[in-house]
């Protein structure tokens, strides 16, 4: 699966993907999971299968999700409490419920 | 408190929201975004090339002779020097990519239109220079924003299309497709330029930066109370949890570049950096207001470590420390959390007005240089304070000074949020 998360700058999200990525061994999971800064989503967009906001930028959401419509690709938020503590686990889960 | 928040919750964070995600100010915002890392060199080029250390320029001039710092200079001309050439092909790029148009050709067409509009030299043997920097950038905006807008509105329109036999080429057909679109923008552009020219006897560069821009930024970038307002609303997004630098980054960068620009240009050319115009900058916030990220979070880690006894407080200083040092705040902000929390929103927006004021009174007296570098916000503090002031220790006293302010002032209300968590872990047991 492969998972991008979008923040402003791509750099506070990056601290997350390190968590992530461990979460997602521990599952055994095939995952590709990285950051970047939201301008440059169309860069990517041909090679994702779920992308995640970070919260400070959730006012881009319906922006983003009309972006990724045509590709199918599901887009949502991060938990802010997920997001603050770091928790990779939750995450994933989170990633999980998204992509069925 | 609680129902205040509720309020401007309801009210303040979608129009903040709208504001956030407008198609244009994207753009614009993705624009400056573009041309950061060229700006950045550039203005460290500058800031070697005059660095008031005189064993450096020496050492310098001796080991490659009087001309080394052309090196420096021709980094200008390629990145600061072009700024609103720059940026106005960003502008029209991510503007067109957002409609799904062909984004480079649009980007095209706005760098040709600005052109038409660019004054040349008195002897006509060139364009003058100065309107393809700052001082030209709210008109490059401005025709990259109308270029684009009418752009993909024009290729739309089947009839303008020139339809190529098949076993043309794709690329040949595309090519053609534009001739006619193209050709639309480019005489409206020209026949603009020429009735701006013959009516007024000046250039629309020269209309809109005497009344729009250079009043706008001499406001924005020499006023206390304009830095106040603009402290006060980047702390009030981000308490919502919204990233409030990013939001009025499009307005920031438009005013702020420029202004910084003078700057460093003067600088360069041997202004000691207490003399150079502007006060308020960009780097003013990011490097004497931000320590951190925005609220001087360091100064609320350094508190936590300070008076914090609960674990989850405890644990958030811990975990935000590091990343805090690169000013990079968003554990911080979302998972002690500061973001609608009633007790820490106050100091959150307090702290930075106070530190503004303090550093505008630095600064204004003399006691501190000038922002003469453009020193990228994630550059660590007492670093950025000795860059961003063409390499002055009193930049690093004020910062120094501010950042024991803003720990004095979050102690108490850390002390009281710590306790609300110590009570919580005590039920919770």
């Amino acid at each position: 699966m492969r998972i991008l998360l979008l923040c402003s700058a791509g750099m506070s999200t990056s601290i997350l993907v390190k968590k992530m990525q461990e979460a997602a061994q521990k599952k055994s999971m095939d995952a590709k999971i990285w950051a970047a800064p939201a301008s440059q989503l169309h860069d990517f967009i041909n090679e994702v299968d779920v992308i995640l906001l970070g919260p400070q930028v959730r006012y881009l959401l319906s922006d983003i999700q009309k972006q990724a419509e045509p590709y199918g690709v599901p887009v949502d938020t991060v938990n802010p409490m997920h997001y603050g503590t770091v928790n990779g686990e939750a995450v994933i889960e989170h990633v999980l419920t998204l992509k069925k | 408190m609680n129902r205040f928040i509720q309020a401007l919750e309801k009210h303040f964070v979608p129009i903040a929201g709208k504001i956030g995600s407008q198609r244009h100010l994207v753009a614009i915002r993705d624009g400056f975004v573009l041309i950061m890392p060229l700006i950045i060199i550039a203005s460290f080029a500058v800031l070697i090339n005059g660095l008031p250390i005189e064993a450096f320029q020496k050492a310098m001039a001796s080991a490659f002779g009087e001309t080394w710092k052309q090196l420096g200079s021709g980094i200008w001309n390629g990145s600061f020097a072009i700024l609103a050439i720059l940026v106005g092909i960003g502008v029209s790029y991510n503007l067109a990519k957002s409609y799904q148009v062909n984004a480079i050709s649009a980007a095209v067409l706005s760098f040709g239109s600005t052109i038409i509009f660019v004054p040349p030299t008195k002897d006509a043997s060139g364009l003058t220079l100065a309107w393809l920097g700052a001082q030209g950038l709210f008109v490059s905006i401005l025709i990259a924003i109308i270029v684009t807008e009418l752009y993909r509105r024009l290729v739309k329109v089947k009839s303008l299309a020139i339809k190529m036999p098949k076993g043309v080429p794709d690329g040949v057909a595309r090519s053609f497709a534009d001739l006619l679109p193209a050709t639309i923008i480019f005489i409206l552009m020209s026949a603009i330029n020429l009735i701006i020219n013959v009516l007024a006897k000046i250039s629309l560069f020269e209309i809109i930066f005497n009344t729009i821009q250079k009043p706008l930024t001499s406001i924005l970038s020499s006023s206390l109370p304009s830095a106040i307002i603009v402290a006060i609303l980047i702390h009030l997004l981000w308490s919502f949890g919204l990233h409030g630098t990013n939001i009025l980054g499009p307005i920031m960068d438009s005013v702020y570049l420029p202004a910084l620009e003078e700057n460093i240009k003067a600088f360069g050319k041997g202004v000691a950096a207490t003399d150079v115009p502007h006060t308020i900058t960009k780097p003013f916030f990011d490097v004497f207001v931000h320590m951190g990220g925005a609220g001087t979070t360091l100064a609320l880690i350094a508190a936590i470590f300070i008076v914090a006894k609960s674990q989850q407080y405890r644990m958030m200083g811990r975990l935000s420390g590091a990343p805090g040092l690169f000013n990079i705040n968003e554990p911080v902000l979302f998972g002690l959390p500061i973001v609608l929390n009633p007790i820490l929103i106050i100091p959150f927006i307090l702290i930075p007005v106070v530190l503004t004021i303090i550093t505008y009174l630095a600064i204004s007296s003399g006691f501190v240089p000038k922002a003469v570098a453009l020193v990228p916000w994630n550059v660590p503090p007492i670093i950025s304070g000795y860059l961003v002031t063409g390499g002055a220790i009193s930049g690093v006293i004020l910062q120094v000074i501010n950042f024991v302010i803003a720990v004095v002032l979050y102690l108490p209300f850390i002390k009281m949020g710590d306790n609300q968590a110590v009570k919580q872990q005590e039920n919770a047991s």
